[in-house]
């Protein structure tokens, strides 16, 4: 406040004052570690996990194809993807209207890597009171080696992660070696420092201002919310009017609330805000503040609960409701289409055909007096394994097929594209007709596809 | 009872407008770089853009070609980004519509 110019807009190079979380426990900060652990352990595990004789979770990009345990996809099943993010939208909307920002406070990467640079900082630096203290203190030698183990422990940490990241995209033990051996190629280490300094920046420097600022979904959140929305709360009929108290008063009688005024819930706010005010949209929902104060009312004999999980409804006494419009059209509509999403990747073809006329002739009359045309049909493998393939037609009586057969070899992955020439006997249609161009794995029959196309014969 | 805070969020703990514009232009941006670099790399490969005797600069190789493609969505949408917020910023203020309520705070029904 000293600073006439942070108390206007914040000002245009006026640095902001760091925020410094107190260090609390409660269960709902052993379930956020908890939470953070499964999260951080998926993350940093995943990559090193063997499946089938290779990596069990690779983004090939070079050879441009995704490899989920046993389910390979190519870039023809990107709409997989698609259908995965509209999944992920609407799973983030259903918990949003059921119990408010639970992704915030539990499952963002935002908070989960900020909450790892959290305790790092206190591992180094000690508590809440000892860092303000340390950032306060002249640089002696004790300052200089503190603040410098932390940030070798911070940048150790991110270039881990940025390996790891990076590890997803390129085989990691391999990758393990390259770095071991300082034989990166120029991408992979660009990317190991792009993804290692941005967790830094974000985890080390930007934590809760990236929610204030950058998050769309910190904005946008409030129109999932309704009255049944499970949110933070602090009850302010019970708490108020709020105020010190000596130990064994009669706070009532004094006319004072359940709120001695202690502002840990304050201190222990990740974003710095002070949930007495009510909701705010800086709220990351981390709960923080419901294991400070239930810590509290612990302490000096009160009912726990004066922060805590609540709706709307709750607060004003009235019947909570779980199933309601909202939340039941988000999960039908989630069911709907994860049952869609599962079926489909289950059940997918793993072959493809496209059938393409040549353009330069309408047909041939061949000395024998068939008729032909010719195609230019690509069968498209998707399968993990190479397979021989029949070509076939159907669609016009006595119709034959001519190609480099009699069975195709397209290699696992590969589009293999097969001259095909059609004949039909003379007399068998005058005009066009629609045929049938189908294709088979001739060593697994259940591998087929089938594709129309047009075939043209002289009028009369 | 409840409430939704009528109160500002303090002024030490706000970020220099500075920072606040460098992170307004470039994360946004670099989202949709990244959605943009999936969608269009599903569906194109980088090294058939090189597939000539002269290959652009950058597309010789796919792991290059990605990270030209995702740079350069990320600068196209980066500049749009900036001149939005260059909008935005210079707008002349006018004064609230009747339905309009800080849109910095969380809506509350009723």
């Amino acid at each position: 406040m000293s600073d006439p110019v942070s108390t206007m807009d914040g000002g245009l190079y006026a640095a902001r004052q760091k925020i410094y979380p107190r260090d609390i426990n409660g269960r709902f900060q052993r379930l956020r570690t908890l939470a953070a652990w499964v999260l951080l352990g998926i993350y940093y595990l995943g990559p090193w996990l063997r499946f089938g004789g290779r990596q069990a979770v690779l983004f090939d990009l070079p050879a441009r194809k995704f490899h989920i345990f046993g389910l390979t996809l190519w870039p023809q099943d990107f709409y997989f993807l698609t259908w995965l993010l509209v999944i992920a939208a609407l799973s983030l909307f259903f918990f949003t209207a059921l119990a408010g920002r639970l992704f915030c406070g539990y499952a963002c990467p935002q908070t989960v890597w900020t909450e790892t640079f959290l305790w790092m900082e206190r591992l180094v630096e000690g508590n809440r009171s000892q860092q303000m203290k340390l950032a306060k203190a002249p640089w002696t030698a004790d300052k200089i080696l503190r603040k410098s183990a932390k940030q070798g422990l911070w940048l150790a940490f991110s270039l881990w992660t940025g390996f790891t990241f990076v590890g997803y995209f390129t085989p990691i033990t391999e990758l393990a070696r390259l770095i071991a051996h300082l034989d990166t190629g120029p991408w992979e280490t660009f990317w190991v420092l792009f993804y290692g300094g941005a967790t830094y920046v974000n985890a080390g420097f930007m934590r809760e201002q990236v929610c204030k600022y950058m998050c769309p979904y910190a904005r946008f959140q409030s129109a999932m919310f309704d009255r049944d929305t499970l949110i933070i709360t602090y009850e302010e009929v019970r708490g108020e009017p709020r105020g010190a108290r000596a130990k064994g008063v009669d706070h009532k009688a004094r006319g004072l609330g359940d709120c001695v005024d202690c502002t840990l819930c304050v201190q222990v706010c990740p974003t710095g805000i002070d949930i007495r005010e009510g909701l705010q949209y800086e709220c990351i929902a981390c709960a923080a503040c419901i294991d400070a104060c239930d810590h509290v009312m612990d302490r000096v004999g009160y009912p726990r609960g004066l922060i805590r999980y609540d709706t709307q409804h709750g607060l004003e006494g009235r019947p909570k409701r779980v199933l309601r419009p909202r939340t039941l059209i988000y999960a039908t509509l989630l069911l709907g289409l994860l049952t869609g999403f599962l079926y489909t990747i289950t059940h997918r073809n793993f072959v493809a055909v496209d059938v393409l006329r040549d353009r330069n002739a309408l047909y041939r009359e061949r000395p024998d007096g068939a008729i032909e045309n010719v195609y230019n049909v690509k069968i498209l493998n998707k399968d993990g394994a190479a397979h021989e393939f029949r070509v076939v037609g159907s669609g016009l009586p006595g119709l034959v097929l001519d190609y480099a057969g009699p069975t195709v070899w397209v290699g696992p992955g590969e589009v293999q594209a097969v001259p095909v020439r059609i004949r039909v006997p003379r007399g068998a249609l005058a005009g066009g007709a629609d045929i049938e161009v189908g294709i088979e794995a001739a060593d697994r029959p259940e591998l087929k596809a089938s594709g129309k196309a047009r075939f043209i014969a002289p009028s009369g | 009872m409840f409430r939704v805070s009528s109160g500002e969020y303090p002024a030490k703990l706000r970020w220099p407008r500075l920072g606040q514009d460098v992170a307004i232009v470039l994360w946004p941006s670099f989202l949709v770089a990244s959605f943009a670099t999936m969608v269009c790399f599903a569906f194109i490969d980088p090294v058939l853009i090189g597939n000539d005797d002269y290959p652009p600069p950058g597309f010789t190789t796919r792991m290059s070609g990605y990270a030209v493609g995702f740079f350069f969505f990320w600068l196209v949408a980066s500049l749009s980004s900036l001149l939005t917020l260059y909008l935005v910023r210079t707008a002349q203020p006018e004064p609230p519509g009747p339905d309009e309520t800080d849109a910095n705070r969380v809506r509350s029904s009723e």
